[in-house]
C-alpha cells in the first residue's frame, strides 16, 4: 500500500465530499506547528490535531491515523460535525495570519484514508476478563466509554433502547451531514474491538439499575442522552403535522420515512426554533420536497444558537427565517392549517445573555402551514427519571465534574444526560473520562 | 512498535537515528532531550584542541527558500566546538553515565598528527562509544583543516592510522561530498583503518546575495563566502554517494548516511542504499527533536506492513536496482497517457510541452483542454509533475517497433 497516493472517494451517499490527499497536505503544509498547540488544548476531547497534523506532513500517514483512533473513537463523526470554528480552529494560530487550519476537514480525511487503505491501528486487547461493566445508551458517550472498558480488558455491554446502535449520530443528525456508512464503520470499529451491543433492549424504571446490578454488573455508564422533547404545548398541538424534530429525524431513519416524505412533500412546513436541530430539521424537509420551509424563531438572526455556518447554509438553501415570531395556536380541522404567531421585540439579556423576546400586544397574524416541526430543547425520558440510585438537578443527572461518579457509587454518568444538550465531541470526552474513573473505581485503592 | 534496533561496527544502536554534528549536538543538556525523544545516537559537535581559539563568525546561517517553501536549504559558517575541551569531556562522561544504552559518537578534527591523537584518546577516556573524523568541514577558517583534508588524501589515510593506533573503539571518517568520487578519500580512510564512513558532510555553495549590498549571505559585516549547504535539496546528492560507496566491493564499510533527511521516507531511503545508521541537523534546526517521533513510528509501520523483523534487513535493499545508465534497455519506449475527464483546463501541460517538451500536446481552446499527438510525446514526463490534478497522467510503452516523430527542419 503506498500510503501516500491519492484514493477515490469513499462514500456513494449524499454527504459532502471530504478533501483529497492533495488538499490535505496543503492543510498541513499551511500548519505551523506550533509549541504546546493551541489546537491541541482546544479539543474537548484530547483528539491532538497539532500531533496528528504533524504526522501528516511528515508523512507518517499510519501514524497519524494511529493518533486520531487511539484519541478518539468517534474521530472522523468528530471531524465531520464538530463546531470547529467553535473549538479547535478558534484557537489556531494561523488565524493570527490568514484563516485557521481546516482541522475538523483533515481529520475525517485521515480517518477516511485509513479505511481506504485498510489499515486498522487499534487491536484487540490482549487480555480479558477483569469484569463486567454495562453501559446504557449506544450514542458517542456510551460507545466511547465501552470501547476504552474494553481496551482495558473489560467485558463491557451496551443497552440500547432504540433499533440501532449511534443515538442522536444515528437518529438525529441528518445522512446529509453524517453518512450512514461512515457511522456504521466508525461503530463496527468498536464493535470489532469485543464490545457488545444490545439494540431495543431499554434499561429504565425504578429497577433497571439493580437488574443490572444483580445480574453482576460491577459498574454501570449512563448515557442516554435526552429524548424527551420539550413541546410548545400550545393549542392544536395535537393537530395531523403538528410534530417535535425528535419524532421527525427519528421516522426519517426508519420504516417511517416514507410516510413522512408524502406527509412533506409539496407541503408548507413551518419548523420553530433557533439551533442546530431546526437547521437540520428544515434543511431535511425542504430535501424531500417541501414546498417551502419556514423557520419561526422568537428572538433575532444573532440569538439564534444554531452555527453561523449552518444559517447560511439554510437561507442559501431557500429556506425563510421568520424572526422575532412567537407561534401561539395551531389552527385546523383534523389536520393542521395554519399558525397564529405573535410579533415580538428583543427586551433585556436573560440568564443566557441573550435579548429576551417580549411579545407585542395585538400583533397576532395567521400564516397558512400544512406541517409543523417544534425543534425546542429535549430533556430525559420520565421512565429514566425513576430510576432509584439516580439523583437529579432538574433535568440532568448529577454526577462528579472530575469523575462523572454519580451518588451512586458504581453508577457513572456522562454524555447530554448530565450535560443537557451538548455536542458530540463532549460526549467522546465523557466516555473517556468515565472510562478511566470506572477503572480506578474497580481496580482503585481498596475502596 | 517495532525492534528498530542495529548493529553499525558491533556496537548496538537502540534505533538507527542520531542527532549529526553539529549545534543540535552542541552539549549534553541538549542531546539529553534529543535521548529523550527519541534519538538513539549522537554524533557530538567536533571537538578541536584548544590550541587554537573557535570564534563562530556572526551571523552563522542563511535559509533558501523556494517561492513559499521555506527553508530547502541552510547553508552555515559555523566552526568545530568553540566550547572548552573538558565541558564537551565533562558532557561525554555525564551523558554516557546517564544514558548508558545511547550511543555518544565523539567527532573530533585535529590540525595536526598529534592533536588528532589526543582528542582521539580524550573522548575515549571520556566514555564516547565510537568517533566520528571530520574530514569534511567545507568551510573551516584555520588552514590545513576540514574538507581541505577530505580531499587531500594521503592526510586523511595518515590522520586516520594515526588515530585508529591511539584508541580501541570504533572509527568513522566523515565525507566531504566537495569531490568528484567519494570512493576515492573513502578507500584512503579505509587504508587508514577506520571501520565504517559517515557522509555526506555539508555542500559548498552561495544561498542567497543581498540585492541591495551585493553581499552574499550570511552577510558578515560585509563579507560572504561560499560555505557549507544542507537541508532537504542535499538529499538527492547524498543518495547518490550512498549508493556509490555502497556498491563499491573493495569498500565494504558500514555507512551512516547524512543529508537533508527529516521524515521516515527520508531515512528508509538512506537505509534502501546502503546506510545503517542515519544522521540529521537541518530537519532539527527546522522543526526540533520531536521529528523523530514520526521516523519512529513511520518505519516500524513500514517494517510491520512489509514484514521486515529488523531494521539490517532493509539495509542496501535497493541497491541491486541501482544500475549505470549504460545498462537501460534503450528498445522499449513510451509516452503519457491522459485521463482527461479529472482534467481542469489550466493548460500548464501544455505550456510546458511545447516550451521544454516534445510539442506533443496541441490546446483544444473551445474546450480548454490539451490534445495529445502520441507520435511526439518524448515521456518526458514533465507534465506529469506539474499537472495540478494528482495521479492523472500516467506512462504507457508503447509496442516494440513504434517510433516518435522528431521535430521537421524549418523550410523557408
Ligand atoms: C439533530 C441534531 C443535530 C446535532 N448536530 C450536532 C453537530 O453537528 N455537532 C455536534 O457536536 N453535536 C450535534 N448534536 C448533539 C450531539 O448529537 C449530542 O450532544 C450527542 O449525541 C450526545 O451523545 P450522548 O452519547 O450523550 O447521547 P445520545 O447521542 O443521545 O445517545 C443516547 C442513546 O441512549 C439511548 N437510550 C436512551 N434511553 C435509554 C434507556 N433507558 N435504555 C437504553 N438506551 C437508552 C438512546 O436511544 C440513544 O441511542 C446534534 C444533536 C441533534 C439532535
Ligand atoms: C550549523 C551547522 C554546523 C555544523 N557543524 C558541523 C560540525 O561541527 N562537524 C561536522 O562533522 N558536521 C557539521 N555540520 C554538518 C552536519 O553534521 C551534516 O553533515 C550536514 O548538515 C548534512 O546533514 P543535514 O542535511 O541533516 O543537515 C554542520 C551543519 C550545520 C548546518
Ligand atoms: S494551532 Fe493551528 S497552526 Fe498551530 S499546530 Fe494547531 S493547526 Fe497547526
Ligand atoms: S534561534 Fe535562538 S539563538 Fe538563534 S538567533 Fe533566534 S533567539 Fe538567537
Ligand atoms: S496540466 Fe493537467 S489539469 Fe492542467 S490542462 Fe494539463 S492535464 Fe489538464
Amino acid at each position: 500500500m503506498e500510503q501516500l497516493a491519492e484514493r477515490a472517494p469513499l462514500f456513494s451517499d449524499e454527504m459532502e465530499k471530504g478533501l483529497t490527499l492533495t488538499l490535505a497536505m496543503e492543510e498541513a503544509a499551511r500548519c505551523l506547528l506550533c509549541f504546546d498547540a493551541p489546537c491541541s488544548q482546544a479539543c474537548p476531547a484530547g483528539t491532538d490535531p497539532g500531533r496528528f497534523i504533524r504526522k501528516l506532513r511528515f508523512r507518517n500517514v499510519t501514524g497519524a491515523i494511529r493518533t486520531i483512533k487511539e484519541n478518539n473513537p468517534f474521530g472522523w463523526t468528530c471531524g465531520a460535525v464538530c463546531p470547529t470554528a467553535k473549538l479547535c480552529e478558534l484557537a489556531c494560530s494561523r488565524t493570527a495570519i490568514d484563516k485557521p487550519i481546516q482541522i475538523g476537514k483533515v481529520q475525517r480525511f485521515i480517518v477516511e484514508h485509513g479505511w481506504l487503505m485498510g489499515f486498522s491501528p487499534i487491536k484487540k486487547p490482549d487480555k480479558t476478563g477483569k469484569g463486567k461493566v454495562a453501559v446504557i445508551g449506544s450514542g458517542p458517550a456510551g460507545l466511547t466509554c465501552a470501547r476504552e472498558l474494553t481496551l482495558q480488558g473489560y467485558e463491557v455491554t451496551v443497552f440500547e433502547k432504540k433499533g440501532q446502535a449511534g443515538g442522536n449520530l444515528r437518529y438525529g443528525i441528518p445522512p446529509f451531514r453524517l453518512s450512514e456508512e461512515g457511522l456504521s464503520r466508525e461503530i463496527d470499529e468498536i464493535v470489532s474491538l469485543g464490545v457488545t451491543i444490545k439494540t431495543n433492549t431499554p434499561i429504565e424504571g425504578k429497577e433497571g439499575l439493580k437488574k443490572l446490578k444483580d445480574e453482576g454488573y460491577q459498574a454501570v455508564f449512563v448515557s442516554t442522552g435526552l429524548w424527551d422533547p420539550i413541546r410548545l404545548g400550545i393549542d392544536g398541538s395535537d393537530l395531523t403535522g403538528v410534530m417535535s424534530a425528535t419524532e421527525f429525524l427519528g421516522s426519517m431513519r426508519s420504516g417511517k420515512a416514507s410516510e413522512m416524505e408524502s406527509l412533506i412533500q409539496n407541503k408548507v412546513v413551518a419548523v420553530i426554533g433557533g439551533g442546530s436541530v431546526a437547521m437540520d430539521a428544515a434543511q431535511w424537509a425542504k430535501k424531500i420536497g417541501a414546498k417551502d420551509v419556514y423557520v419561526l424563531y422568537r428572538r433575532s438572526y444573532t440569538e439564534m444558537p444554531a452555527e453561523e455556518k449552518e444559517k447560511i447554509q439554510a437561507l442559501n438553501d431557500g429556506i425563510h427565517f421568520l424572526i422575532l415570531t412567537q407561534p401561539v395556536k395551531y389552527v385546523g380541522n383534523g389536520a393542521l392549517q395554519g399558525i397564529v404567531c405573535r410579533r415580538t421585540r428583543l427586551g433585556d439579556p436573560d440568564d443566557s445573555g441573550r435579548r429576551r423576546p417580549e411579545e407585542i400586544p395585538d400583533s397576532d397574524f395567521e400564516l397558512p402551514f400544512d406541517v409543523a416541526i417544534e425543534a425546542l430543547a429535549t430533556r430525559p425520558e420520565p421512565a429514566l427519571k425513576e430510576m432509584a440510585e439516580l439523583s437529579w438537578d432538574k433535568n440532568t443527572i448529577s454526577a462528579s465534574d472530575t469523575s462523572l461518579q454519580t451518588s451512586t457509587p458504581w453508577v457513572f454518568a456522562g454524555g447530554d444526560i448530565v450535560r443537557g444538550p451538548a455536542l458530540v465531541v463532549e460526549a467522546v470526552a465523557d466516555g473517556k473520562k468515565a472510562a478511566q474513573a470506572i477503572v480506578e473505581h474497580l481496580e482503585g485503592k481498596g475502596e | 512498535m517495532k525492534d528498530l534496533s542495529i548493529d553499525f561496527c558491533g556496537v548496538k544502536f537502540m534505533n538507527p537515528f542520531m542527532l549529526s554534528s553539529s549545534p543540535v549536538s552542541n552539549c549534553a543538556e541538549m542531546i539529553a532531550r534529543a535521548f529523550d525523544a527519541g534519538w538513539g545516537g549522537v554524533a557530538y559537535k567536533t571537538l578541536a584542541t584548544q590550541v587554537t581559539k573557535i570564534i563562530h563568525p556572526s551571523p552563522r546561517l542563511n535559509k533558501y527558500n523556494n517561492q513559499a517553501c521555506r527553508m530547502i536549504g541552510l547553508q552555515n559558517v559555523e566552526q568545530v566546538s568553540d566550547r572548552p575541551l573538558e565541558h564537551n569531556l565533562k558532557d561525554i562522561k555525564w551523558l554516557k553515565k546517564h544514558y548508558p544504552k545511547h550511543i555518544v559518537v565523539a567527532s573530533i578534527m585535529g590540525f595536526s598528527n598529534k592533536e588528532w591523537e589526543i582528542l582521539g584518546k580524550a573522548a575515549e577516556d571520556a566514555g564516547a562509544d565510537m568517533l566520528e573524523l571530520n574530514f569534511s568541514c567545507p568551510h573551516m577558517a584555520i588552514e590545513g583543516s576540514g574538507s581541505k583534508v577530505g580531499q587531500a588524501f594521503d592526510l586523511l589515510e595518515m590522520f586516520t592510522e594515526t588515530v585508529k593506533k591511539a584508541v580501541t573503539i570504533p572509527v568513522m571518517a566523515k565525507m566531504t561530498p566537495n569531490i568528484t568520487d567519494m570512493n576515492e578519500p573513502a578507500m584512503y580512510a579505509k587504508k587508514g583503518g577506520a571501520d565504517a564512513i559517515s557522509a555526506i558532510n555539508t555542500i559548498s555553495a552561495i544561498t542567497e546575495i543581498g540585492l541591495d549590498d551585493l553581499v552574499p549571505k550570511p552577510n558578515v559585516f560585509g563579507k560572504g563566502a561560499a560555505s557549507g549547504y544542507s537541508g532537504p535539496c542535499v538529499k538527492p546528492v547524498a543518495l547518490r554517494f550512498m549508493a556509490d560507496m555502497a556498491q563499491n566491493p573493495d569498500l565494504g564499510l558500514p555507512i551512516s548516511g547524512i543529508g537533508g533527511i527529516e521524515t521516515w521516507v527520508d531515512v528508509l531511503e538512506f537505509l534502501l542504499l546502503g546506510a545503517s545508521t542515519i544522521q540529521v541537523t537541518t530537519g532539527i534546526i527546522h522543526y526540533g527533536y520531536r521529528i523523530v517521533e514520526d521516523m519512529m513510528e513511520g518505519l516500524s509501520d513500514y517494517m510491520e506492513e512489509k514484514g521486515f523483523n529488523s531494521v539490517s534487513e532493509i539495509v542496501g535493499k535497493a541497491l541491486p536496482n541501482v544500475h549505470h545508465t549504460d545498462e537501460f534497455d534503450l528498445s522499449r519506449q513510451g509516452v503519457v497517457e491522459y485521463d482527461l475527464d479529472r482534467c481542469i483546463g489550466c493548460g500548464q501541460c501544455y505550456i510546458i510541452c511545447q516550451d521544454g517538451g516534445g510539442q506533443a500536446l496541441s490546446w483544444d481552446a473551445e474546450n480548454r483542454r490539451p490534445v495529445m499527438d502520441e507520435d511526439r510525446c518524448l515521456s518526458c514526463m514533465a507534465c506529469s509533475f506539474i499537472c495540478p490534478v494528482e495521479d492523472m497522467i500516467h506512462y504507457k510503452e508503447m509496442p516494440k517497433g513504434w517510433v516518435r516523430h522528431d521535430p521537421e527542419p524549418m523550410e523557408d
